[in-house]
């Protein structure tokens, strides 16, 4: 698998040299012809090639490179660069971008789940506080109709109560009323005895003569005498 | 005081009057006048307060004993008051009364009445009250308005009530 992705990554990038317009030592203009033609010239005169070889040159000089191909150094250059960024790209890059996109999508994935988790919470907990809400409006209901409930009671209460206790203080006053009544008549009598007393005391002390208190020390005697305890 | 003192002073002036020889008149008199300081509270404040001199509570012993009184009854009474027990004088006479009459195998019968008995009345009075009670008494008579008319004589815890003033009294309840 690898070898295989070796191979096509070099076969694109020879395609690509030949097929791109290369950039280096693209021959064929005048300015260079005429370098090569000096070049050339002074070689010869220089007698290092003679005027058949430079006639070969000269004619050379006029032939136009390719336009594409690059220099056969650059090319061998050029690929073994490229070979180097392949292989470290192949060899570090790609796994790295490869753990990169699966971290990515464990993210994602798990993300996702946690969004899912998490809406299902939401969805659970919707329900559970509807849930106690519901249970509370039925408590609130409850606990007013238990409200309504002791208010009723505590009012019949009360007014039991108080119709008692008027009751009890009308009883009650009926009672000292009667007590009052009671108690005069009784100071009435005693205050009609005291003063039938004393004055029975000064009729008896008016006629107690002494005739009459030796009657009674008689009369006395006669009684003690004739009794025994 | 306690009733041990009031045998005590009691019995003293017992033995003092039998020595004397003078047994009943000095109850007699000591008897009234227990009752004459009983019946009067004025009297019986000023034999008890000791901030008075003891010359003028002697005084005053002197003058409610009479002129007639044994020297023997003023000077027991005057001692009595003089020991700062005149607070306790009626409990020590009516002690010395009773230990006296038991000397002679009676009890005492005190009786009120608004006049004064004379001696025949006094000897049939003592036993109609004598048969009443079942005992050999001898009288203490005291004068005293306020029964009115008739007698009450008291032996011991008996009271046998036959005064004007009871009568009243019992009307008065009905009422």
């Amino acid at each position: 698998m690898r070898i295989r992705r070796l191979v096509a990554v070099s076969l694109l990038a020879l395609g690509t040299v030949v097929t791109v317009p290369g950039v280096a030592h693209a021959s064929g203009s005048a300015g260079e012809i005429s370098e090569c033609l000096l070049e050339k010239a002074e070689e010869l005169e220089a007698k290092e090639i003679d005027a058949a070889t430079f006639d070969v040159e000269a004619k050379n000089c006029y032939a136009a490179p390719s336009p594409l191909l690059p220099a056969t150094g650059e090319i061998i250059w050029g690929g073994i660069a490229f070979l180097i960024v392949a292989f470290g790209l192949i060899k570090f890059g790609f796994p790295a971008l490869r753990k990169g996109l699966a971290d990515r999508e464990a993210k994602i994935r798990e993300d996702l789940e946690a969004a899912e988790a998490a809406k299902a919470s939401a969805q659970q907990a919707d329900g559970q506080h509807e849930s106690i809400i519901a249970e509370a409006r039925t408590e609130a209901g409850k606990l007013i109709e238990q409200a309504k409930a002791d208010a009723d009671r505590v009012r019949a209460e009360t007014i039991a109560r108080a119709e008692a206790d008027a009751a009890d203080i009308r009883a009650r006053a009926n009672a000292d009323a009667q007590l009052a009544t009671e108690r005069a008549m009784a100071d009435l009598q005693s205050q009609v005895a005291e003063l039938s007393v004393d004055l029975a005391e000064r009729v008896v002390q008016r006629n107690l003569d002494r005739d009459t208190q030796k009657a009674l020390v008689e009369s006395f005697i006669n009684e003690v005498g004739g009794s025994r305890s | 005081m306690s009733t041990e003192r009031v045998d005590a002073y009691a019995e003293a002036i017992l033995g003092i009057a039998r020595a004397e020889g003078h047994v009943e008149e000095i109850e007699d008199e000591l008897f009234r006048f227990a009752r004459a300081v009983e019946g009067n509270d004025a009297l019986r404040a000023a034999l008890i307060d000791r901030s008075l001199p003891a010359e003028r509570r002697f005084a005053v012993v002197s003058e409610l004993m009479g002129a007639k009184a044994l020297e023997t009854s003023t000077a027991l009474a005057a001692a009595i008051v003089a020991a700062g027990r005149a607070s306790d004088l009626s409990a020590i006479v009516d002690r010395f009364v009773e230990l006296a009459a038991a000397g002679r195998e009676r009890e005492v019968a005190e009786v009120r009445t608004a006049i004064e008995l004379d001696a025949g009345e006094q000897a049939r009075l003592a036993e109609a009250i004598g048969r009443a009670v079942g005992k050999n008494v001898e009288l203490k008579v005291i004068i005293d308005p306020k029964v009115l008319g008739g007698i009450v004589a008291r032996v011991g815890d008996t009271v046998i009530d036959g005064t004007v003033r009871h009568r009243l009294e019992q009307l008065k309840e009905q009422i």
